[in-house]
C-alpha cells in the first residue's frame, strides 16, 4: 500500500511521457487522478491508523548490502511504515498535493516537463515521509530538490534562476550535513536481527549483551540505516564513532555533539529558521503559486519533521542539553519573522515571512520538551500546512489577474471582489491565531508546553514564551495591516498596473481549492481532537525517551 | 592475458582496413571484437592467473579491465558519428584506439614496475597522435605538443622514481617491493622515489598542482578524444595508481612518521588541493568542454581518496570501482551531447547550449542526468559513487572526518557549475531554435547510458558486490 | 667530498640526479622546442645511467633490461615528439613553444 502511494506517480509519469505533446488536458487529468488517487489513499490510511500501535503497514525488503572489510557489514533496507510523527503530514501531503494540482492547472509552457516534474515531486514527497531507514530517507529529501529546482527555475519569475539555485545549494549544504552524520551513524549502529542470523544467534536477547561487552567482534556486525535501531541507544557499538561511549573531544564539544548540530542545521535549513531562512522569501516570490503552495505547505514540514524523528530521538541527551539555544532560534524566528512580514511590501514576501514566524513556533514547541509542546508542534505542522496553501493560492488568484503582488498598489478591494476578500480574511485571521481556527490550537499549544516546560524543570525558562506571544500580536498586527490596506476602504488601484481579464471575483476552479481549505481550518479548531488523537501516545514516548524518564 | 592479445590484434586488424578494403565493416568488427575481449576477460574471474611474474589476472584486474572494456564499447558505440563524416580517417583512429586501450589494460594487471611503464607509454604514445589529429587546427597542434611534453616529462619523474625504488628494494616486482621494505629501514632515497612516483601518477591522473595542462590539452583535442582521455585513460591511471601504492607501499613508513605512511601526507595535500582549486576553477569556466576537463580534475580528488585509504580499507576497490563506472559513464554522454551541439552550433560555450531543452528534449535530459550524476545528486549513481567513498574514509580513520568535510565542500561548488550547464540548457533564447540534428540510433545508446547511470543509482550493489574480492 | 663518495653507489645517485634535475630544469626554462626533447632525453639517460648503477650493485640484470625497454620506448616516444614538432612547424613556421598560446586557462 504504501510503496503503491511512491510508485504510483513514477507509472503516471511515465503514462504522461509517452502521450503526444497535443493532449495536454490528459496530462492535466492523470496528474489531477494521481493526485486525487493519493489523497483518497491518504485519508484511508489517516482512518485506519490506530496510534500507540507501533510502526503501521509496514514494508521491509532487503535493499543492498556491501561488506566493509573489518569494520563489518553495511546494509541498507527499503523500509516503509506510518508512525504517528507522519501519518498526519501523509495527509498533509495528500491535501496540498491534491490542491497543487488544481492550482497548476493553468500552466501554459511546456506542459509535459511541467506535470512530469509534479508527479516526480508527489513521489518523492510521500517516499521522504513513508521512509523508515535513514539512507531511503535521504535519498528522497534529496532528490526531491530536483523537481522543485526544475519547476522554480522553469516556470517561475523573473529572478527564478536567481532563486533556484539559491534554494538548491541552501538545502544541499544542509542535506550534505546530514549525509555526514547518517555515515557515522549507521557505521556506529548495527541490526541486531541482521546480526543474530549471520553470526547464528538465535536469542536476540542475547546479542546486545555480547555485542556491548565486544564478545562478537566489530567486523562481524551488520550495520543498518534503520531509524529503530538507529534510535535505540543498545544498538550502537561501543567502538562506534557516534556512540554513546565515545570519547572524543574537538574544540570543547564531544563528536556525538557536533553530531548533533551538524544533523539539527540540517533541518534548520529546510525548515527555515533564522539565520538559514532567507533562502524562503527569494524562492517563494520567484516559484508560480501551484509550487509555492507544496513548497510551504509540505517542503518546509520536513525540517519539523526531520528534527522530531531524527535529530532529536538519535541524541536524545545532547538534545536535552541544547535545546535552550534551538528554543532560542525558535524565539527569534518568530519574532524576527514577524517583524520581516511587517516590513515588506510584496504580498508573497510577507507571506513567506509569516512562515518563518510560524515554524518558529514548531520549532519552539519541540525544543520544550513537553507533551503539550510536541502536540501543539505536530498540530502546527499540520495547521500551517493547510493555512500556506490557501495563503499562498489566495496570492496566486491576485496575482493571475494583474500580475503585481504590491500591497501599496490595492486598495478597497472587497468592493470588487467581496467573496475574495472573505476568504483572505478567514486565511488571515486563521493565520494569526484567531480562536475557532486551527493556527490558535497549535500555537495555544505550543505557549503551553512553553510555560509549562519552564514550570516542569524543563530546558526553557519563562521569558521565552513571554516573548512569543509577542510574536502573535506581531502576527496580528501585520496580517490586520495588510487586510485594512488593500481591502477596506475606497476602491482604488494603482495607475501602474495593466490586468489582463479584469479584476473579477473568485472562480469555480478557484473556489474548489479555497473552500476545502478553509473549511478544514475551520473544523480543525472547532475539533482538534480528530488530529491530536492520531499521535497521542507516540509523543508520550518521545518526550520520556528524550527527557531519558 | 587472452584479452590484451586479443586487442592487439584488433589493433592490426583495424590498421589493416585499408588496405585489404573492409572499412565499411570495421566498425562492426572491433565492437564485435570488445563483446569477445569481455568475454575472454570473464573467464579469467577467480583464476587468479599469473603470466611470468609480470602480470597477474587477479579479480581486481578482471573488474577493471571489464570496467576499461565496458567504456570503450560505449566510446565505440558514440563516437561513431564522427567517423561516418570525412574528418578523420576511422581506421587509423580505430587502430590507435584499440592500441592504447591494450596499454590500459596493462597498467591494471601489471604486477612488474616494468610492464607499468610499458602500459603508460602504449596507452599514452597513441594519444599523443590523436590529440594532435587535426593537423591544420593550431588549438590541436598545441594540444598534441602539450600532451606530448607533460607525458614524456611525467614519464621520466615516474621512472626516476621506480629507479629509486628498485635501488633500495633490488626489485620490479610489487608484492617483492613490499616484503623487501618488510620492518626494515629504508634508505633515503627510497622515499624520495614514492614521492616522484605520487607526483608522476599525479601528472598523469591530473591532481592538482600538477593538472594545468589538462585543460588545454582537453579543449584544444577533438571532443571524442577528449572523451577516450577523461575517462578511459584516467581509470586506468587509477587502477594503476591504485594497484602499485595499495600492494606495495602500504607499509612504507619512515621512521620518524610512525603515524601513517609516508606518502599518506603528499596524497592528502593533493586531494586537499585538488578538490579545492579544481572545484573553483571549474565554476568560473564559460566554456563547457573546459568545465569539463577541470569537473574531471575535480573529481580526480575524490577518487584520490580511494588511493589514500587504501592500505587500511580493502573495500576501497569497489568504491573506485563503482566511481570510475559512474564517472566514466557520465563524462562520456556528456561528450557526445557536447559534440553534437558543437558539432551544430560551431561552439562548445555555454551560450550554445541555450534553448536546447526546447529543441532537444531528450538531448537536454540526457546532459541533465549526467551532470546529475556528476554532482552526486541521488537516484543517479554518482551518489552511491560519493557515498561509498565517504563511508570508506571514514571507517579507514574517523579522524579523517574533516577531509570529507572538505570534500563535501567541493561538491557544493561542483552542483554550482554543473547546474550552470542545465540552467543554460533550460533557459529560452528566441535565436538558436534550431534543433540539433541527431541519429535515432545515437539516441537510442546515450537513454540507455542514463538508464545504466539511474539503474546504478537506485541498485549500486552490482558493482560494489562485484568487488568483494 | 671524501665523504660523500665514499660508498661508490651514492657517487652514481648524486651524478644521476645532477643530469635529471638539468633535464627538468632544461625543459622548464627553455623555449625552443628541440632543445626540450634534449632535455627530455637527458632525463631518461639520468634514469638509465642510475638504473645500471644499481643493477650492478644488486647484482640483478633486471634493471639493465629495463634500461632496453627505456631506450626502446623513448626512441618511439621521440619520433612523435618529432612528428608533432613537423606539424607544428608547418602550421606556424617556428619551433619554439612561445608561437602555441591558444589555449589558456
Amino acid at each position: 500500500m504504501l510503496s503503491f502511494l511512491i510508485f504510483l506517480p513514477i507509472l503516471s509519469i511515465c503514462v504522461v511521457l509517452a502521450m503526444p505533446l497535443r493532449r495536454y488536458y490528459l496530462h492535466k487529468a492523470i496528474t489531477l487522478a494521481t493526485a486525487g488517487i493519493q489523497l483518497l489513499s491518504s485519508v484511508f490510511l489517516f482512518a485506519s491508523y490506530q496510534s500507540g500501535q507501533g510502526v503501521q503497514w509496514a514494508e521491509t525488503y532487503e535493499w543492498f548490502s556491501f561488506s566493509a572489510g573489518y569494520l563489518g557489514t553495511l546494509s541498507a533496507d527499503y523500509s516503509l511504515g506510518l508512525d504517528g510523527f507522519n501519518i498526519s503530514l501523509v495527509l498533509l501531503s495528500g491535501i496540498v498535493l491534491f490542491v497543487g494540482a488544481i492550482a497548476g492547472w493553468l500552466t501554459k509552457e511546456n506542459r509535459k516537463g511541467y506535470y512530469s516534474l509534479y508527479l516526480l515531486l508527489c513521489s518523492s514527497i510521500y517516499g521522504c515521509f513513508l521512509a523508515q531507514d535513514f539512507l531511503l530517507f535521504f535519498i528522497f529529501f534529496e532528490f526531491m530538490l530536483l523537481p522543485m529546482y526544475f519547476l522554480i527555475g522553469m516556470w517561475g519569475g523573473p529572478r527564478r534562476e536567481y532563486a533556484s539555485i539559491k534554494f538548491f545549494l541552501y538545502t544541499l549544504a544542509g542535506s550534505l550535513l546530514i549525509l555526514i552524520v547518517m555515515i557515522g551513524l549507521s557505521i556506529s549502529a548495527f541490526d541486531p536481527i541482521k546480526t543474530a542470523t549471520q553470526n547464528g544467534i538465535t536469542e536476540i536477547a542475547l546479542l546486545k549483551p555480547a555485542m556491548q561487552q565486544g564478545r562478537i567482534s566489530a567486523s562481524q556486525a551488520v550495520h543498518t540505516f534503520r531509524f529503530e535501531y538507529l534510535g535505540d541507544a543498545s544498538c550502537y557499538l561501543p567502538s562506534g564513532i557516534l556512540s554513546n561511549a565515545s570519547s572524543f573531544i574537538w574544540k570543547g564539544l564531544s563528536l556525538r555533539e557536533w553530531a548533533f548540530w551538524a544533523l539539527l542545521i540540517g533541518f534548520l535549513i529546510k525548515l527555515p529558521s533564522f539565520p538559514f531562512h532567507t533562502w524562503l522569501p527569494d524562492a517563494h516570490v520567484e516559484a508560480p503559486t501551484a509550487i509555492s503552495v507544496v513548497l510551504a505547505g509540505i517542503l518546509l514540514k520536513i525540517g519539523g519533521y526531520g528534527i522530531m524523528k531524527i535529530a532529536y530521538p538519535f541524541f536524545p541527551a545532547e538534545a536535552l542539553h541544547f535545546s535552550y539555544w534551538i528554543g532560542l532560534l525558535g524565539v527569534i524566528s518568530i519574532v524576527w519573522g514577524a517583524l520581516n512580514a511587517l516590513a515588506m511590501y510584496d504580498l508573497k514576501k510577507m507571506i513567506a515571512y509569516s512562515s518563518v514566524s510560524h515554524m518558529g513556533f514548531v520549532l519552539l514547541g519541540i525544543s520544550s520538551v513537553t507533551v503539550e509542546g510536541l502536540n501543539g508542534a505536530i498540530f502546527q505542522q499540520f495547521s500551517h500546512g493547510i493555512l500556506s496553501s490557501l495563503l499562498f493560492i489566495l496570492t496566486g488568484v491576485l496575482y493571475d489577474r494583474t500580475h503585481d503582488r504590491h500591497i501599496e498598489n490595492y486598495h478597497g478591494l472587497a468592493v470588487k471582489m467581496p467573496i475574495y476578500t472573505a476568504f483572505v480574511m478567514v486565511a488571515f485571521f486563521a493565520s494569526f491565531g484567531l480562536p475557532g481556527f486551527s493556527g490558535f490550537i497549535g500555537e495555544l499549544l505550543i505557549l503551553i508546553g512553553a510555560f509549562s516546560s519552564a514550570s516542569s524543570a524543563g530546558p526553557l525558562p519563562y521569558w521565552m514564551s513571554l516573548v512569543s506571544t509577542a510574536g502573535i500580536l506581531l502576527g496580528a498586527a501585520y496580517f490586520l495591516w495588510t487586510m485594512q490596506r488593500m481591502f477596506f476602504g475606497k476602491f482604488w488601484i494603482n495607475r501602474g498596473i495593466t490586468w489582463k481579464e479584469g479584476l473579477y471575483d473568485l472562480q469555480s476552479r478557484e473556489l474548489l481549492m479555497v473552500i476545502p481549505l478553509s473549511a478544514l481550518t475551520l473544523l480543525l479548531g472547532i475539533m482538534p481532537a480528530w488530529l491530536l488523537q492520531s499521535y497521542s501516545s507516540e509523543t508520550i514516548a518521545w518526550i520520556q525517551l528524550i527527557r531519558g524518564l | 592475458m587472452k584479452t590484451i592479445i586479443l586487442l592487439s590484434v584488433l589493433g592490426i586488424v583495424a590498421m589493416m582496413a585499408d588496405i585489404f578494403k573492409y572499412r565499411a565493416v570495421l566498425w562492426y568488427l572491433v565492437l564485435a571484437g570488445i563483446g569477445a575481449a569481455v568475454g575472454l576477460e570473464l573467464l579469467e574471474w577467480n583464476q587468479n592467473m599469473p603470466y611470468y611474474g609480470m602480470l597477474l589476472m587477479d579479480n581486481y584486474a578482471v573488474a577493471f579491465s571489464c570496467i576499461i572494456l565496458g567504456l570503450l564499447f560505449v566510446w565505440f558505440l558514440v563516437s561513431r558519428d564522427s567517423y561516418t563524416g570525412q574528418e578523420f580517417n576511422d581506421a587509423d583512429h580505430y587502430a590507435l584506439i584499440l592500441f592504447s586501450s591494450v596499454g590500459a589494460l596493462l597498467m591494471v594487471s601489471f604486477v612488474d614496475l616494468s610492464l607499468m611503464f610499458l602500459g603508460i607509454e602504449i596507452l599514452s604514445i597513441p594519444l599523443y597522435i590523436l590529440a594532435g589529429s587535426r593537423k591544420k587546427d593550431l588549438s590541436s597542434n598545441e594540444s598534441s605538443l602539450k600532451y606530448f611534453l607533460m607525458g614524456s616529462f611525467t614519464t621520466g619523474i615516474l621512472l626516476f622514481g621506480i629507479t629509486l625504488v628498485y635501488g633500495a628494494t633490488g626489485t620490479f616486482h610489487i608484492e617483492r617491493i613490499a616484503s623487501a621494505i618488510g620492518n626494515s629501514t629504508m634508505p633515503v632515497y627510497f622515499y624520495t622515489g614514492i614521492a616522484l612516483l605520487v607526483v608522476g601518477f599525479g601528472f598523469k591522473v591530473s591532481a592538482v598542482p600538477f593538472h594545468f595542462w589538462t585543460p588545454d590539452v582537453y579543449q584544444g583535442a577533438p571532443t571524442f578524444i577528449t572523451a577516450y582521455m577523461s575517462t578511459i585513460v584516467k581509470t586506468a591511471g587509477f587502477a594503476g595508481f591504485y594497484r602499485l601504492f595499495s600492494t606495495s607501499f602500504s607499509n612504507a613508513r619512515m621512521p620518524e612518521l610512525m603515524e601513517g605512511t609516508t606518502w599518506s601526507i603528499l596524497v592528502i595535500v593533493l586531494i586537499v588541493l585538488t578538490i579545492v582549486i579544481g572545484n573553483l576553477i571549474a565554476a568560473y569556466q564559460t566554456n563547457a568542454k573546459r568545465m569539463l576537463a577541470y569537473s574531471g580534475v575535480a573529481q580526480a580528488g575524490y577518487m584520490l581518496m580511494a588511493v589514500l585509504v587504501s592500505q587500511v580499507e580493502d573495500n576501497t576497490k569497489s568504491s573506485l570501482m563503482l566511481y570510475m563506472a559512474s564517472y566514466g559513464l557520465a563524462t562520456l554522454a556528456a561528450f557526445t551531447v557536447l559534440y553534437y551541439v558543437q558539432k551544430s552550433k560551431g561552439s562548445d560555450e555555454f551560450e550554445a547550449f541555450t534553448s536546447l531543452g526546447k529543441t532537444n528534449p531528450l538531448l537536454a535530459a540526457v546532459l541533465t542526468i549526467s551532470m546529475l550524476s556528476l554532482a552526486g545528486i541521488p537516484p543517479t549513481a554518482g551518489f552511491f559513487a560519493k557515498f561509498y567513498l565517504f563511508t570508506s574514509v571514514l571507517k579507514a580513520n574517523p579522524s579523517l572526518l574533516w577531509l570529507v568535510g572538505v570534500a563535501i565542500f567541493g561538491s557544493l561548488v561542483s552542483v554550482y557549475y554543473y547546474f550552470k550547464l542545465i540552467i543554460s540548457m533550460y533557459g529560452s533564447d528566441e535565436k538558436s531554435t534550431a534543433e540539433v540534428p541527431t541519429n535515432m540510433a545515437y539516441q537510442f545508446i546515450l537513454v540507455a547510458i542514463v538508464l545504466i547511470i539511474l539503474f546504478l543509482g537506485i541498485q549500486p550493489g552490482l558493482i560494489t558486490n562485484l568487488a568483494n574480492l | 667530498m671524501e665523504n660523500l663518495f665514499s660508498n661508490t653507489l651514492d657517487g652514481y645517485l648524486f651524478l644521476a640526479s645532477l643530469l635529471f634535475a638539468i633535464g627538468v630544469l632544461g625543459i622548464l626554462i627553455r623555449r625552443n622546442i628541440i632543445i626540450i626533447f634534449m632535455c627530455v632525453e637527458l632525463m631518461l639517460s639520468a634514469v638509465n645511467l642510475l638504473l645500471t648503477a644499481f643493477s650492478v650493485h644488486h647484482n640483478d640484470p633486471n634493471g639493465q633490461v629495463f634500461v632496453f625497454f627505456i631506450m626502446a620506448v623513448a626512441a618511439a616516444e621521440i619520433t612523435i615528439g618529432l612528428a608533432i614538432l613537423v606539424m607544428i612547424y608547418r602550421n606556424t613556421g617556428s619551433v619554439s613553444i612561445d608561437s602555441l598560446k591558444k589555449l589558456k586557462w
